[in-house]
């Protein structure tokens, strides 16, 4: 889900994602269009329907990237590799918690500003990343996408939704 | 070396003469490396080009550079921090690892990309197209690469700057890693630079080559990342780099040999200091002729001058040999002077004829000897004698020499065999069955094998223009330029799909003329028209009412505008790569196009032909090697006229025709003999094997000159063939070892100059010393 203050509805896309170590994500967009974003390494490869192959470095998709750190880092279970490239500040409880993350890098901080992972027990629900010009972009993952998206949906609404109980 | 007052003042006067010269020369002489100042008057519009406007062709600029050694994204990292490093280098006309970067277009010139991109040719901007494009930005947005291209999409809703800079990439697009050019297996990365200094100018390709791997250094940090520069200006560094490595060493082992040489002919060592100074006096005075003159000289013209001065050397030597105790040196040197005269005049005259060759290098080559020559003959003969005291010994009284002299005078005249023999030699020269001239230059300095691999596998990696063809477009002005280069790409788009060319390069990819661009101005709506299109091109697309203001604007300022010239691309930051291929001269303007991957010349001979007059293919292959060839010619003509100047100036010193033969034939039989031996061993000869020849015939000129002067006196024959034997031995010593090189160049100067003294010295002693009936 993003908000960007180009658009009047946030864009909303569903999918799944697969996660396949450090180096390798796939972001699979089935609603309402059909598009695969894969990561290898440091490359980008954008398919869509009806449009030739794209491809691109992280270093563009900053959010991409931040993603990724995160949840090596989340499934390793390594502070250590996060604190590497983010200042981590924790809150809440072992149950329902939430996670501040804030690239140490002042020019990586010019494009993605902060990521929130909010979680439950071991299980990351929602990553919500904010880039530099109040734009954000919202993950919803496992049980948390297939609810009821609050009416309006705006980035407040979410956040409740994704610290909710 | 006499230590009066006089000698003392005269030494101190000349070292000091020596001193003002070197500060002069130092001052003054420019050392160029432009070949063009050593080939003739272009001849054909192709030898033109080649020579007035495109010097070896863009592609000759053009450095390959592979970075490998550590982890693929690190050498991303590197490739971005070098081409940071190195955009604003006055060096590099272009560096470039082929990352599209928006922002790489200065603000004034982005409206123009209406004009630019040819979307508007088949494509107007209508709802329908509009509608579809936002669709497609929408779906950018929410994709992982929305937030880079958030910030943009109010200006350029239809990407046309992301289109216009995809079609300024090389038409064959290499592979990409991490947004930058990577080899097919993702292991090396690899960039693209263009050198302000052309290929055939060492100096500033070092300099160029050093400023990236400073930079390359800086960049890579503590990471290990090797660098691979290839390319014709790493060439020309690396062989010009081994030419004087190897001609240094070959030198200084020489200088050592040399002086060992002369410390046993002579025992004396300030006699050698001293015969040092008329050769010394030489070089600079001919270095100071040059620079007053000329201003520039070449680099080969200095090589090739120095070579052809080693007959200096042998005049104090002349001097040192005839020495004796019970004379002066200054009457001894009064007694050799009319041979000697004789010698440098007839040498001095015939290279006068350098001067009328048309050759610029040909012309300072000749002021370089001339001057040379006359400076060592005249300060053997005023100065040396003055400075040097009576001999201690005469070498007329030397037994060997007397044993030697008999046996030499006991070999049969060879008057016929000498015939039979050149008769052999000029057969052998005929019939041999290589081709008899090496027109190739770059045969001569021949790159190693595997650079060259490495080359073409970078180059094709990449796909670099090709360095042999190119096309040639001659127009009266820009706009007729751009315009031709528009009517002939279909045709080109052709070759490319027909699999004759991979891909092209030209001005009008970049600037379309400025026809074209007001035909794509009509087709710009009106801001109230487009705002209006907008508008319902936006329903059912999640964008905001109104946000695409910055593109209406956009469009609006792109109506208004006057088409884009050359000018001013050029003298913007993207104007690097359109100021090679588009270059405006007095009498019109050439545009190239290059091509790489060439598979079907033929293909390309059939489109040059068809494609009107204005339209050539140019192989510059065959142009440089036509000219080298025209060069040539004029080179044999002005020999032909040195010879026939050369034999007159003999003649009228000797006056004798009997005497004129015994002195001509040696030099003449040599010269028929090396030519046939350096034929028979497989060699095509170059201009390197010319020059040489002309210093053997100098030299063998000199001996003779001396053998038969010394004619009447038992003595005197005795001190010429020592004077004979030290100098032959010592040019032997030298040549010999430059013809262990494995420079060709190097070797082919080494080797003729080796035979030449041979066969001179031999032939001096069998046809021109003196018959015994005349000795008695």
């Amino acid at each position: 889900m993003r908000f960007s203050p180009l658009v009047n509805e946030p864009l909303v896309v569903a999918g799944e994602l697969g996660y396949d170590g450090p180096t390798s994500l796939d972001r699979r967009v089935t609603q309402p269009y059909h598009e695969t974003v894969a990561i290898r390494g440091e490359s980008v490869r954008v398919e869509r329907e009806g449009e030739p192959v794209r491809s691109f470095g992280l270093n563009r998709a900053p959010e991409l990237r931040g993603l990724l750190s995160g949840f090596t880092a989340l499934l390793a279970g390594d502070p250590a590799v996060l604190e590497r490239n983010f200042k981590v500040a924790a809150s809440g409880s072992d149950e329902v918690w939430t996670l501040e993350l804030t690239p140490s890098d002042a020019r990586a901080r010019r494009r993605l500003q902060q990521i929130v992972v909010n979680g439950r027990a071991d299980v990351p629900q929602c990553f919500t990343m904010l880039t530099a010009n109040g734009g954000a972009s919202v993950l919803l993952l496992g049980p948390t996408a297939d609810r009821e998206l609050p009416k309006p949906t705006t980035l407040d609404a979410l956040k409740h939704l994704c610290s909710a109980e | 070396m006499k230590r009066t007052p006089a000698a003392l003042a005269l030494l101190t006067l000349w070292i000091a003469a020596l001193g003002l010269l070197g500060w002069f020369v130092q001052r003054q002489l420019v050392i160029g490396a432009d070949l063009r100042l050593f080939l003739p008057n272009p001849v054909t519009a192709e030898q033109r080009l080649l020579l007035e406007e495109i010097g070896e062709g863009p592609a000759s600029r053009v450095l390959v550079i592979a970075l490998d050694g550590a982890e693929p994204p690190a050498l991303a990292d590197a490739s971005r921090a070098l081409v940071d490093a190195l955009r604003e280098n006055p060096n590099f006309r272009v560096i470039t690892n082929g990352e599209v970067a928006l922002d790489a277009v200065p603000d004034e010139l982005l409206p123009y990309r209406f004009l630019l991109s040819p979307t508007l040719d088949t494509q107007p901007l209508d709802e329908k197209y509009l509608h579809s494009e936002l669709l497609a930005r929408g779906r950018d947005l929410a994709s992982p690469a929305g937030a880079f291209l958030e910030e943009w999409l109010p200006r350029d809703p239809t990407l046309e700057l992301l289109k216009l800079l995809q079609r300024w990439q090389p038409m064959q697009e290499p592979h990409r890693e991490f947004d930058v050019w990577f080899d097919r297996s993702g292991k090396r990365a690899l960039l693209l630079a263009v050198t302000q200094a052309p290929a055939f100018d060492p100096d500033r390709q070092r300099i160029a080559l050093d400023e990236l791997e400073h930079a390359l250094t800086q960049v890579a940090g503590k990471q290990h990342v090797t660098m691979t520069v290839s390319g014709a200006g790493k060439f020309s560094v690396l062989m010009e780099a081994r030419t004087r490595g190897q001609a240094q060493a070959f030198g200084t082992a020489a200088t050592v040999g040399m002086i060992l040489l002369l410390l046993v002919a002579y025992r004396s060592f300030g006699s050698i200091v001293l015969s040092s100074l008329p050769l010394a006096s030489a070089g600079l005075a001919g270095m100071a002729a040059v620079s007053a003159i000329f201003g520039t000289v070449h680099g080969i013209t200095l090589a090739f001058g120095f070579t052809l001065i080693g007959v200096a050397q042998d005049y104090p030597l002349h001097l040192l040999s005839h020495r004796r105790p019970d004379h002066e040196p200054v009457d001894i040197a009064r007694s050799l002077w009319p041979t000697l005269a004789t010698g440098v005049a007839s040498t001095c005259i015939a290279y006068l004829t350098f001067l009328f060759s048309g050759v610029t290098g040909l012309a300072q080559l000749a002021c370089f000897t001339v001057a040379s020559l006359a400076v060592a003959g005249a300060t053997t003969r005023f100065g040396l004698p003055v400075l040097m005291a009576r001999a201690g010994r005469d070498f007329g009284d030397s037994r060997f020499l007397d044993r030697l002299w008999d046996r030499i005078a006991a070999l049969p005249h060879l008057r016929w065999t000498a015939l039979a023999l050149a008769a052999v030699a000029i057969g052998v020269v005929v019939l041999a069955p290589q081709r008899f001239w090496e027109n190739d230059l770059s045969r001569l300095t021949p790159v190693p094998r595997d650079l060259l691999m490495t080359d073409q596998q970078l180059r094709s990696e990449l796909g670099t223009a090709d360095v042999r063809y190119l096309l040639v477009v001659s127009a009266a002005d820009s706009e007729q330029a751009l315009s031709t280069l528009e009517a002939i790409e279909p045709s080109l788009q052709a070759l490319v799909k027909n699999g004759a060319i991979g891909g092209y390069d030209d001005a009008a990819r970049y600037v379309p003329s400025a026809g074209t661009q007001q035909r794509r101005q009509q087709r710009l709506p009106d801001p109230v028209a487009l705002r209006e299109t907008l508008q319902r091109a936006q329903a059912g697309t999640p964008f905001r009412a109104g946000i695409f203001e910055p593109f209406v604007q956009d469009v609006e300022h792109a109506r208004a505008l006057p088409p884009l010239t050359v000018e001013k691309l050029r003298a913007s930051p993207l104007g690097a790569s359109i100021d090679m291929l588009l270059t405006q001269r007095s009498s019109g303007v050439t545009a190239l196009v290059t091509l790489s991957a060439v598979n079907d010349v033929a293909a390309l001979q059939d489109f040059a032909r068809k494609s009107g007059d204005s339209v050539r293919l140019l192989d510059i292959k065959d142009a440089s090697e036509e000219l080298v060839a025209a060069q040539r010619t004029r080179i044999l003509w002005t020999l032909l006229a040195a010879a026939v100047l050369l034999v007159g100036v003999i003649a009228i010193a000797l006056r004798n025709p009997s005497r004129v033969l015994r002195v001509l034939a040696p030099m003449a039989l040599t010269t028929v003999l090396v030519l046939a031996v350096l034929r028979a061993s497989g060699e095509s000869l170059n201009l390197f094997h010319l020059i040489a020849l002309i210093l053997a015939a100098g030299l063998g000129l000199d001996y003779a000159l001396f053998f038969e002067h010394a004619s009447a006196d038992r003595a005197e024959q005795r001190r010429t063939l020592h004077a004979v034997l030290v100098c032959s031995l010592s040019t032997l010593m030298v040549f010999a070892l430059l013809g262990l090189s494995d420079v060709p160049v190097l070797r082919a100067i080494g080797v003729t100059v080796t035979l030449g003294v041979i066969f001179n010295f031999v032939f001096a002693l069998l046809l021109t010393r003196p018959s015994p009936e005349r000795a008695k």
